[in-house]
């Protein structure tokens, strides 16, 4: 679920895109499947953390059938919660020196 | 490819209906774009393999999805359903209350069916239990018991059995507890408890040892006489009781399994039976008292051992000629013994279950009605939900989400019902079976349940979803509020009327067929009186009222000192009393004067002790001659008295006081002194055995049944009748004390129960059936109320109205009436077995049954149809 904020905080997408970029965010590590996909965005949905574009991006000029999905203020504040939770826990971490090296990538 | 890629996506299509509706139609199409975009990039990337992958992690995403998106739709549905549940609490309880009891009926039922008829018995290997029966049918002996020697031999001589053991059953006096207790004791083979496949709770069954002659006497006790007198006190394992005049010691406790034939209160090996061991008794081939059972090798079927043991009884027939001469047509028959525990039961609990089955049926159609009737009033607000976008499969989800709530709880309410009737019906089934000890509320009883709510709604919600189809179709164009009813959907109600009229009916016949043959069993004349006669078991210790002087010398003691008793008008003791057990003493005779034709079987009739003011007390009616009196002693001549039955039967138009007969061959003859009339032995449906009453002083006894006639009601004198016998022995308990009359009413508990449950039953059917008939027509009354109003402005009068509303009422309650008329010709065959001389076709109780249901069905349309004829027609037009 998280994942899925993560790919919609820098650009409304559809569905198929949210796949691509959680795969390739993750290296590859992640992978959705329709059904997983669709029933996290049926939440967030229903959580009012997305919503669905009434209109489309004006670039796009594929499929009608897509739909267009974009973080509301709320989810966005979710995500950065969530983002900050685990930062803190990351840092407890590196204090106990589990992680060696910090990634500055 | 592109064929390649319309099969994937049909596949795909396919998948997706595992998930909910709601849930395709919100995301299907769109889900298909991507995985088609998926799979086309995964076929270009990585090949088939790549393709592969996608598929195994679409099917695992898929399925891991579903559940958890249907439950939560559930939630939602449900959720929904309590919200309407709420808003109607009529219609919520009436429904719940009618499928609680319905189901409640059916599971209550099903828990002793399951328990008596479906279980194995629980002992290890009770399938392969059977037991076994003398035959002669020539001498009018079906059922007759084994000799020691007889026993010995059919243990010897088969091949097809793991084991044959014998049992047969006293009542001894235990001492050393507070007070002398009389025990019912079952005498068996040493092996009788492994043959059977019964573990001991504690301590150990029998050894070979215990059962040689002279082993120290050992005991077992049953579950229910170790909970009832010791408390279940595991101690009392290895603690000696006297016995008989010997120490008997407690080796084991047996569980709680229900015993055959006899429910016992201790156990013995056979040598610690003062009776069965005497060395006289032991020899003699034709003194028969045991029960033999015996368990089956594997694989050998029932039929195989029949045959084998009947070639073991052709042999005994060779051996010994005159033990079994040709012309009784000696047999063995073998039974299993599953068969002899539940063949009472069955017939009355498959009836039970049927009838059980029929209320639950009655009770899903009211709920239907219920359910549509609501869904007229319900019409706009699933209209506007169709409107706004509610597919037909999701309407016919909420409705099903909707019945099946209503179920479970009605199945919740039911299950209290059963578990509240429970001991109840345990003691109804303990009157057909001793498997009666067995039924509980387990797990398969739950299941039942469920499965039978599930069903339920399934029966009471499908019909008004059926009918939700229409409303979504035509429920909003009408205006809802005003919308006349389907055609469709008013027949289905109709149709539901109909079928529980005809139900009811069906049930009311059976239940007024068993009631009119109840009534019967009850006027038929048991040829005594029992009223005002109490009755007790006195049971002789053997050891010290071993001679028959001695226990004459202590009945006619007792006697005496009842006899002078304030209250007691007369007093007597008899071998068995009329309408209790079955026990029977049979006996071949000859008549002076007619020589038996070799290879010919003598008469046989029913041998009775009893004291001389026998049948005073019991207001027997002397016929002829005399009964016995005091001056018939020990050495005076030996007589008899017949019934009137046994009269006719072997003396034909002659009159047999005067005449002769013998039962030893002609070395001495007992003379007939008088006549009485017929006894009802062995219940009132019964037929009247040929009997022989003997004298008390010429034949003792050493159980005997004490009845006294007293001046006012019976029980209230028990006591000092008790008092009286402690006086002359301290060690003497008495049992079964009872009046008479309770000893009748209990030999007609079965049918009387029975009576009352189907009775019940029916009652509940007519009373669901009446509320549905009134429900239907109230609505249709409302819903024509326009067209009432317009009849009524052009003439019509109310009691015009008030007949076209009954008419149409009453012609549902006809069709009714006929279909189950033709129902209950066919069904109520199977009650024949169940019913005292009344046929299955009994005019009187069909006609009486359909005037009641008629009444009712008027009764239940009258209300509805009043309201009708007053209808103010300004008031109905002007609603429009």
């Amino acid at each position: 679920m998280f994942h899925v904020l993560l790919a919609l905080a820098g650009d409304d997408l559809h569905g198929y895109a949210i796949l691509k970029e959680v795969e390739l965010r993750t290296g590859g590590k992640v992978r959705l499947s329709t059904g997983t996909l669709y029933g996290i965005i049926k939440r967030l949905l229903n959580d009012g953390l997305v919503v669905e574009l009434r209109s489309r991006p004006a670039e796009s000029n594929d499929d009608e059938r897509r739909r267009y999905y974009r973080l509301t203020p709320q989810g966005r504040q979710v995500a950065t919660a969530e983002a900050e939770r685990m930062d803190e826990i990351l840092s407890i971490a590196r204090s106990r020196n589990l992680l060696k090296k910090i990634r500055t990538a | 490819m592109a064929a390649a890629d319309s099969r994937a996506a049909r596949i795909y299509r396919a998948l997706l209906r595992l998930l909910p509706f709601d849930f395709r139609s919100d995301f299907g199409p769109e889900m298909e774009t991507v995985f088609q975009e998926q799979h086309k990039e995964a076929g270009r990337r990585n090949g088939t393999t790549g393709v592969l992958r996608l598929w195994w992690e679409t099917i695992v995403g898929i399925f891991r999805t579903a559940p958890g998106e249907h439950l939560a739709m559930f939630h939602q549905d449900a959720g929904f359903a309590l919200r309407m549940m709420r808003k109607s609490p009529g219609f919520t309880l009436a429904a719940i209350l009618t499928l609680g009891l319905g189901i409640g009926a059916n599971s209550a039922i099903f828990s002793v069916v399951h328990a008596v008829l479906l279980k194995p018995l629980p002992y290890e290997h009770g399938q392969r239990l059977v037991t076994l029966q003398q035959q002669a049918p020539r001498a009018g002996l079906l059922n007759q018991p084994f000799s020691v020697t007889e026993i010995n031999d059919y243990r010897a001589q088969s091949h097809s059995l793991d084991g044959l053991v014998e049992y047969h059953n006293m009542n001894f006096i235990l001492l050393g507890r507070s007070e002398p207790e009389r025990v019912e004791t079952g005498v068996v083979s040493w092996n009788y408890f492994d043959v059977f496949g019964v573990k001991p709770l504690f301590g150990r069954t029998f050894r070979p040892e215990d059962e040689q002659p002279g082993a120290p006497a050992v005991l077992m006790l049953s579950y229910e006489y170790w909970i009832r007198s010791f408390g279940g006190d595991p101690t009392v394992v290895n603690k000696a009781f006297t016995m008989n005049d010997k120490p008997h010691k407690v080796v084991g406790i047996l569980p709680p399994v229900p015993q055959y034939p006899d429910e016992n209160d201790v156990y013995m090996p056979t040598t610690a039976c003062p009776f069965r061991s005497r060395p006289a008794f032991i020899a003699n081939r034709q003194a028969r008292m045991m029960q033999a059972f015996a368990r089956r090798k594997p694989g050998i079927s029932v039929n195989q051992a029949r045959a084998d043991l009947n070639g073991v009884a052709a042999n005994l027939q060779k051996a010994y000629p005159n033990d079994y001469p040709p012309s009784v047509d000696y047999s063995l028959a073998t039974s299993s013994l599953e068969e002899e525990l539940t063949h009472n039961a069955r017939p009355t609990m498959l009836v039970l279950l049927g009838a059980a089955g029929f209320v639950l049926l009655i009770a899903c159609a009211n709920v239907a009605n219920l359910n549509l009737s609501r869904m007229v009033r319900r019409e706009r607000e699933l209209a506007v939900r169709a409107a706004l976008g509610a597919g037909r499969v999701r309407m016919f989800r909420q409705l099903l989400t909707e019945s099946s709530l209503l179920a479970l709880i009605g199945g919740g309410l039911g299950l209290l019902f059963s578990w509240g009737t429970l001991s109840l019906l345990v003691a109804f089934a303990a009157r057909f079976t001793p498997r009666a000890r067995e039924i509980h509320l387990d797990a398969t009883v739950l299941l039942f349940t469920l499965g039978v709510a599930l069903l339920t709604s399934m029966l009471s919600g499908t019909a008004p979803a059926l009918a939700a189809r229409e409303t979504v179709v035509g429920g909003l164009k009408e205006g809802g509020v005003q919308s006349t009813i389907g055609r469709g959907r008013h027949r289905m109600r109709s149709l539901l009327i109909v079928a529980q009229v005809a139900v009811s009916f069906l049930l009311l016949i059976g239940a007024g067929l068993m009631l009119r043959s109840f009534a019967k069993l009850q006027h038929v004349n048991p040829g005594f009186q029992p009223e005002n006669v109490l009755t007790m078991q006195i049971g002789l210790d053997f050891t010290k009222y071993g001679s028959n002087e001695k226990q004459l010398a202590f009945f006619e003691t007792l006697l005496d000192r009842i006899q002078a008793q304030s209250g007691v008008k007369s007093a007597a003791v008899s071998m068995m009393i009329p309408l209790s057990g079955n026990m029977r003493m049979t006996n071949d005779f000859q008549i002076e004067g007619q020589s038996p034709t070799p290879g010919q079987a003598l008469p046989v009739a029913d041998f009775r002790v009893v004291s001389p003011r026998y049948f005073e007390t019991l207001h027997v009616p002397v016929l002829d001659g005399r009964v016995f009196t005091r001056a018939d002693r020990p050495n005076t001549p030996a007589v008899a008295v017949v019934n009137r039955t046994a009269a006719h039967h072997f003396w034909g138009a002659q009159n047999p006081v005067g005449k002769r007969f013998t039962v030893d061959g002609g070395k001495s003859w007992v003379q007939i002194t008088g006549i009485v009339g017929d006894i009802k032995q062995y219940g009132l449906d019964k037929d009247v055995p040929d009997e022989i009453y003997v004298p008390l002083a010429q034949s003792p006894l050493l159980d005997g049944i004490l009845v006294v006639k007293t001046a006012a009601e019976p029980m209230s004198i028990a006591r000092s009748i008790i008092e009286l016998l402690y006086a002359i022995d301290p060690n003497q308990p008495a049992a079964r004390v009872q009046s008479l009359e309770q000893v009748r009413a209990e030999s007609v508990a079965a049918p009387r129960l029975t009576a009352n449950l189907l009775g019940l039953f029916a009652l509940l059917a007519l009373a669901i059936a009446a509320t549905g008939i009134s429900g239907v027509m109230a609505l249709a009354v409302g819903q024509r109320r326009h067209e009432i109003g317009v009849r009524m402005a052009i003439g019509a009068r109310p009691g015009e109205i008030l007949q076209m509303i009954l008419q149409q009422g009453l012609a549902l309650a006809f069709v009714g009436v006929v279909l189950g008329l033709f129902g209950a010709l066919w069904l109520t065959r199977l009650l024949q077995q169940l019913l005292f001389e009344v046929a299955p076709t009994d005019p009187l109780t069909y006609l009486g049954v359909a005037v009641v249901l008629g009444l009712a069905a008027l009764v239940a349309c009258y209300v509805p149809a009043r309201r009708a004829s007053r209808v103010d027609p300004i008031i109905a037009l002007r609603v429009d």
